[in-house]
């Protein structure tokens, strides 16, 4: 008689029609959830990822930049895949310039005049941000705001032991402007490596760096934040960094200044 | 709704299974793209060759004369200096003590720095 009356209750449920419209619902949220909440997540997911992998690509090709200029290879040549942007490259006469440099000492004496690194600049029209290969650096903003970062630092150093500091420029040339999306091969020359070194009799202390970003594609607390850090040393002087205006700095106790000036052509991308 | 069985349970387990895992290595590939090749390249960077070339010419130049136009010492150094800093983007600093009446060693004091790497050393001649 037990087993009678647990079978019973076992197949007591509701109708067939109210079960139906419970799976029905089930099944229509289910769809729901993904189409509002699920797809937009993945979209979000591959546009980051496209931002991430660009930004690993532009330290590949810093690492590329870094091969031609320190170690002295001739050519390199680097495939990417370049999504969710566009990669372009302005060279160093290009105007307005992504920023000019300028070096002179106690007694004005001129160093390096106007120095435009030209830019290899991914811009990312799904994520609203800049990566730029600048100078040796690459350093990305978002567009809409003053704020940017450094990813990668360029090989500036100041030995503290013989009071030298080292300055090296990477100027980008190229035939004219080039874009590219989707994937492509960005092909580097090494061209013209000009080398200067002053000791102290004509290098009069202290000596100052005046950096001028361009207003529009502003990178100045990027590159604030690396001439200010303790490894380099220098300290400002004057100029707020992000609003677009010059910036002057004091390079710490030198003796000895090398400036060193690399220039690589692209030749395609 | 006679005779329910609840054999085929594990197909719905089964989908929750493969849907979480599928989860879980798209966030695993999302974070690889970052890593690889900048811990590759530091172990490049580390400029041992160009730290032995230098040392090895600093202490041959050491007994050289100081006094004619070739082979003179200081000049040597200041080439080593310069051809440092051109080629090789370093910064070299040599200076040495020749040996004394109550120190019979000659000592070299070596640095190199690229920005990178930094290295220091007391070479004395034992």
């Amino acid at each position: 008689m037990t087993g009678k009356n647990y079978r019973i209750s076992c197949t007591a449920g509701v109708s067939e029609s109210i079960g139906f419209l419970l799976i029905f619902t089930i099944v229509i949220a289910g769809i729901g959830l993904v189409t509002l909440y699920g797809y937009p997540m993945l979209l979000k997911q591959q546009t980051s990822a496209d931002e991430q992998i660009m930004q690993k690509n532009m330290i590949v090709l810093q690492n590329d930049l870094k091969s031609l200029a320190y170690k002295t290879v001739p050519y390199k040549e680097t495939s990417l895949k370049i999504g969710g942007g566009a990669l372009m490259v302005y060279n160093s006469s290009y105007t307005p310039a992504s920023s000019t440099i300028k070096i002179y000492d106690q007694n004005n004496i001129v160093y390096v005049n106007v120095f435009q690194s030209g830019d290899l600049l991914y811009s990312s029209d799904s994520a609203g941000t800049d990566i730029s290969l600048q100078n040796g650096a690459v350093v990305k903003r978002q567009h809409a705001e003053q704020g940017s970062v450094m990813l990668a630092e360029p090989r500036w150093f100041y030995d503290s032991e013989t009071k030298t500091m080292v300055i090296n420029f990477v100027n980008l040339t190229s035939t004219g402007i080039m874009a590219k999306t989707g994937v492509g091969t960005v092909q580097m020359v090494l061209g013209e490596a000009r080398f200067q070194k002053t000791d102290t009799p004509p290098l009069a202390t202290p000596v100052y760096l005046e950096y001028t970003p361009d207003p529009v594609q502003d990178y100045s607390i990027a590159w604030n934040n690396y001439f200010t850090n303790p490894s380099l040393g220098m300290t400002l002087l004057s100029g707020t960094p992000g609003t677009g205006t010059m910036l002057k700095y004091q390079l710490p106790d030198t003796t000895t200044l090398v400036i060193k000036q690399y220039e690589v052509n692209i030749k395609s991308l | 709704m006679a005779g329910l069985k609840d054999d085929a349970q594990w197909i719905v387990l089964m989908g929750f299974v493969v849907s979480f895992s599928l989860f879980f290595i798209a966030i695993v590939l999302n974070q690889s793209t970052v890593i690889g090749q900048t811990t590759a390249e530091a172990v490049l960077e580390f400029p041992k060759n160009d730290i032995r070339g230098v040392r090895d010419v600093i202490i041959q130049s050491e007994f050289l004369d100081d006094g004619g136009i070739f082979l003179n010492k200081t000049n040597v150094h200041n080439d080593i200096r310069i051809l440092s800093l051109s080629r090789q983007n370093s910064v070299v600093n040599i200076s040495s003590t020749p040996p004394t009446a109550g120190n019979p060693y000659t000592t070299i004091n070596i640095h190199y720095n690229n920005g990178v790497t930094v290295y220091n050393e007391i070479w004395r001649s034992e």
